[in-house]
């Protein structure tokens, strides 16, 4: 019935019902969920709508999906339902120049956007580690951030409009300049559950002026740590402050050989990006900084290939930790700057407890920690373990006063993390926009929300 | 109960006990900061009033985090005073800050002419507090940079209008202040308007505001050429500010505008007036409108909205922000009786050329009967409900909001 309709509103093209292809749509890149019922690949934003229309006619629940390359189980289905793969609505519709705005396809591939403007002097500034596949969909249902959102903002501060198909197949559409209340902002990090977006209008940014990328190396994060709050103390914001431990560095070395200096406790990987003119200064109070705080070594590169070989280690920090494991699980949790410290011995305490070996890289001058925990999945004491910390991980970032997802989102693997930092009214509130959007709960159920959570009855 | 009531409540719980009781009863209530945007929403004069001054308390502030958190009452001057103490900042823009309260900035979702520097005001929450319509505390965000955990509620309350329940704390992300900054003011020749305007859109460094300004010289210095003026903010480091005066000026040249003053004393002050004017009225004779879109058209854009007020027979001032796009027209008449009479047939004209112009500033009680918001967006439906979720009882500044909400 269901896979008929389908199939007759879109063309068996783009339906897919086999067991061996509906199994791959029921992983991420790190959780498992149900196989799906169905599986469909629009092409246009009145597929869509029309896929919406037979999916609640046969009562079944929606899942939007860019890439999959989440960690939170946010595109996964939860309880069946036909899972909506944005792979064939992936085009620039249009570029607006004079506006510096990028209309675009929920499916494109986010580095892809940054490829296609640079001839024009721009580039799409959220950068996920995962944007050589991660989709710009996607990274609109998480609000995903990534190294440069320090200063460029994470991904709402660069939606300016959306289309949207809402969960009676009806298409709207938001404008962040529009008179009246932000739907925009509320649907940007809303996991799809309060609508399918169908296109985008993104704000593209300047290509600066210069670039300069700055490795420090301490001998323990505790000093690495204190610099970064130094850094920010002096008044001065980075385009990037990202942060990595022994574990990481010898990982990465092993891998890239990208010219990390092995020896050190962590090293700090420092990018400014701006005007020409400030750049000799700016290199020169970061490097007295570092000095202060006890950095062992001090490189800045002097080439653009210098500047990747330094930023290649980094984004493929996890990659590289399958040399010394055979899995790993990354926590995701935001701190205040001034309690990493505190926070990365917190980890370090709770993995030891647990005999997990950790491994930390993360965006230090936001605070956001993506602590890797290593182990293998096929020894289930371990699994227990890695589940384990985890959680006393998150409960470590609430107690600082910070949040349990950075910038991963929550979906199905977090929910119940959400009453550690919201009360049953903060919850209840939240809800109330859920039963605005989505009243019968068929757009990505059972993602966000921990369970029992419902909208207060209305007095 | 009797007359209208002015509550100005000195506690987070005497405020949600207001609200609760409001709620309860089903007697509406206006929402007022320090009434300093009053233009953007119609006049009420029949609900009591709930002002949120009384809670005006820096509750945390980080310098190391760059954050800060501060009750909504706080006047944004207050607020900036803390900062500056630490070096920090947070460009929010918004007019007469010495009694624009820091909620009734978020509430009114100003935008101001720095943003497309340093983002929307909304950018800036991290996390709020506010109090519903029934009385019911609710947190959303936190007080870190970085937080996608549920929905970003903050987004919804921010440019609400207190529709949806009243704000009462914001954690804010705070910024590293300038070294230095500099205003330029340059008169404009003939034939040279559209030429310096597209010069500083493209032009490498950017200024921190670009706006082009015809009349306002009550509030703001500087002498219109035949094309009006430009006020030009740069700030960054010394070394920055020394080069971006030299390109500033071989732009203004190539673009045919002679002379551009350089404007080093009391930078933030004249800044300030400049900002003040975008919703200053004068007396109850005055209406301003805002219409926002394409930056590289505010001049042609701006050029209609002033034939709309020379055709009513009303004076036509106009602002242009140069980087966002928006364009502000201050229409005035000789006096206060005229005005009321023309202002209605002015307000037709304005939407049948700009459908999206919104008022932004106008002290008569005329206003009562203008469209304040311009055509709602075509999302007036979905609006409708989520006000209904938040305030079944409609009693939050009822009716004052987009469509009537």
């Amino acid at each position: 019935m269901l896979h008929q309709q389908l199939v007759e509103a879109l063309g068996a093209e783009a339906v897919k019902t086999a067991p061996e292809d509906l199994s791959v749509y029921a992983f991420d890149a790190y959780s498992s969920g149900t196989l799906p019922s169905a599986v469909v690949l629009p092409e246009t934003t009145r597929d869509v709508a029309r896929i919406v229309r037979i999916a609640r006619a046969c009562e079944e629940p929606l899942i939007a999906r860019g890439a999959g390359t989440g960690l939170c189980g946010g595109a996964i289905p939860a309880r069946g339902g036909v899972v909506v793969s944005f792979a064939r609505m992936h085009r620039v519709l249009d570029l607006d120049l004079s506006r510096r705005r990028a209309h675009v396809q929920p499916g494109l591939v986010n580095l892809d956007l940054s490829k296609a403007v640079s001839m024009h002097g721009l580039f799409y500034a959220p950068d996920p580690a995962s944007q050589k596949t991660s989709t710009i969909g996607g990274n609109i249902a998480t609000n995903a951030g990534g190294p440069h959102c320090l200063s460029y903002g994470t991904t709402v501060n660069h939606v300016c409009a959306l289309e949207v198909v809402d969960a009676s197949g009806e298409v709207f559409r938001t404008d962040v300049d529009d008179a009246g209340y932000d739907l925009t902002g509320v649907l940007v990090g809303s996991e799809g559950t309060l609508g399918i977006v169908t296109s985008a209008w993104v704000r593209l940014t300047r290509l600066p002026e210069s670039v300069r990328v700055w490795l420090a190396a301490f001998g323990d994060i505790d000093s690495a740590s204190a610099a970064v709050s130094a850094i920010i103390a002096a008044g001065i914001v980075p385009t990037a402050l990202e942060m990595m431990d022994r574990v990481i560095v010898t990982a990465v070395e092993a891998a890239f050989c990208a010219g990390y200096p092995t020896d050190a406790g962590a090293v700090l990987l420092i990018e400014h990006a701006g005007y020409e003119d400030d750049m000799n200064t700016l290199e020169a109070a970061v490097a007295q900084i570092a000095r202060e705080h006890g950095a062992l070594s001090w490189r800045a590169a002097r080439s653009a290939s210098e500047r990747d070989a330094l930023w290649a280690g980094r984004k493929g920090a996890a990659g590289a930790t399958g040399r010394i494991s055979p899995n790993y699980y990354t926590q995701d949790v935001c701190v205040p700057r001034s309690a990493l410290p505190a926070a990365l011995r917190a980890v370090g305490d709770a993995a030891a407890r647990h005999h997990l070996t950790v491994g930390n890289v993360f965006h230090a001058g936001d605070g956001n920690l993506h602590p890797l925990l290593m182990y293998d999945r096929r020894d289930p004491k371990q699994v227990a373990a890695v589940i384990e910390t985890g959680n006393e991980i998150l409960q470590t970032a609430v107690d600082l006063g910070g949040t349990v997802s950075g910038e991963h989102g929550i979906g199905y693997e977090k929910r119940e993390a959400m009453t550690r930092v919201y009360s049953t009214d903060d919850l209840a509130t939240m809800a109330r926009v859920r039963e605005v959007f989505d009243p019968a709960r068929m757009l990505n159920p059972e993602k966000i929300f921990p369970s029992g959570v419902r909208c207060p009855e209305l007095r | 109960m009797s007359g209208r009531q002015r509550i100005v409540p000195t506690s987070v719980e005497e405020l949600a006990s207001v609200l609760a009781t409001h709620h309860r009863d089903r007697r509406p209530l206006a929402v007022e900061g320090g009434n300093t945007l009053r233009g953007m929403l119609p006049p009420d004069h029949e609900s009591d009033t709930l002002v949120t001054t009384a809670l005006a308390g820096v509750l945390a502030f980080a310098p190391d985090d760059l954050a800060v958190a501060a009750q909504a009452g706080i006047s944004l001057r207050a607020l900036g005073a803390t900062l500056a103490q630490r070096g920090q900042f947070i460009p929010f823009d918004a007019p007469q800050r010495a009694d624009a309260t820091l909620g009734g900035t978020l509430a009114a979702g100003w935008n101001g002419p720095r943003r497309h520097r340093y983002g929307r005001p909304r950018d800036f929450v991290m996390g709020t507090t506010i109090v519903l319509a029934d009385g019911t505390v609710a947190a959303a965000g936190g007080m870190v940079p970085k937080n996608v955990s549920g929905y970003d509620m903050s987004k919804l309350y921010v440019g609400s209008c207190g529709t949806l329940g009243v704000l009462v704390r914001a954690n804010l992300k705070t910024l590293p202040l300038a070294q230095r900054s500099r205003a330029f003011i340059a008169p404009l020749p003939e034939y040279t308007r559209e030429r310096a305007i597209a010069r500083l859109r493209e032009s490498p460094v950017e200024p921190a505001a670009a706006l082009w300004i015809e009349g306002f010289h009550k509030e703001i210095e500087g002498t219109d050429g035949p094309e009006g003026r430009l006020f030009l903010l740069i700030e960054g480091s010394d070394s920055f500010v020394e080069r971006a005066s030299r390109d500033v000026r071989t732009e203004m040249g190539k673009a045919g505008v002679p002379e551009t003053y350089v404007v080093d004393g009391a930078v933030t002050e004249r800044f300030e007036r400049v900002i003040d004017a975008l919703a200053a009225t004068i007396g109850e004779r005055s209406v301003t409108y805002r219409v926002s879109g394409d930056p590289a058209a505010i001049g042609t854009r701006a050029s209609r909205m002033l034939d709309v007020a020379a055709r009513c027979e009303m004076r036509g001032e106009a602002i242009g922000d140069v980087m966002n796009g928006d364009v502000y027209v201050r229409c005035t008449d000789a006096d206060t009786r005229s005005f009321a009479a023309k202002a209605p047939m002015l307000d037709d004209a304005m939407h049948d050329d700009e459908p999206a112009a919104r008022i932004v500033a106008c002290d008569h009680p005329v206003r009562a009967k203008l469209n304040v918001w311009g055509q709602p967006p075509g999302t007036l439906d979905l609006m409708r409900r989520v006000k209904a979720h938040f305030d079944p009882a409609g009693i939050l500044n009822p009716h004052r909001y987009v469509g009537a909400i």
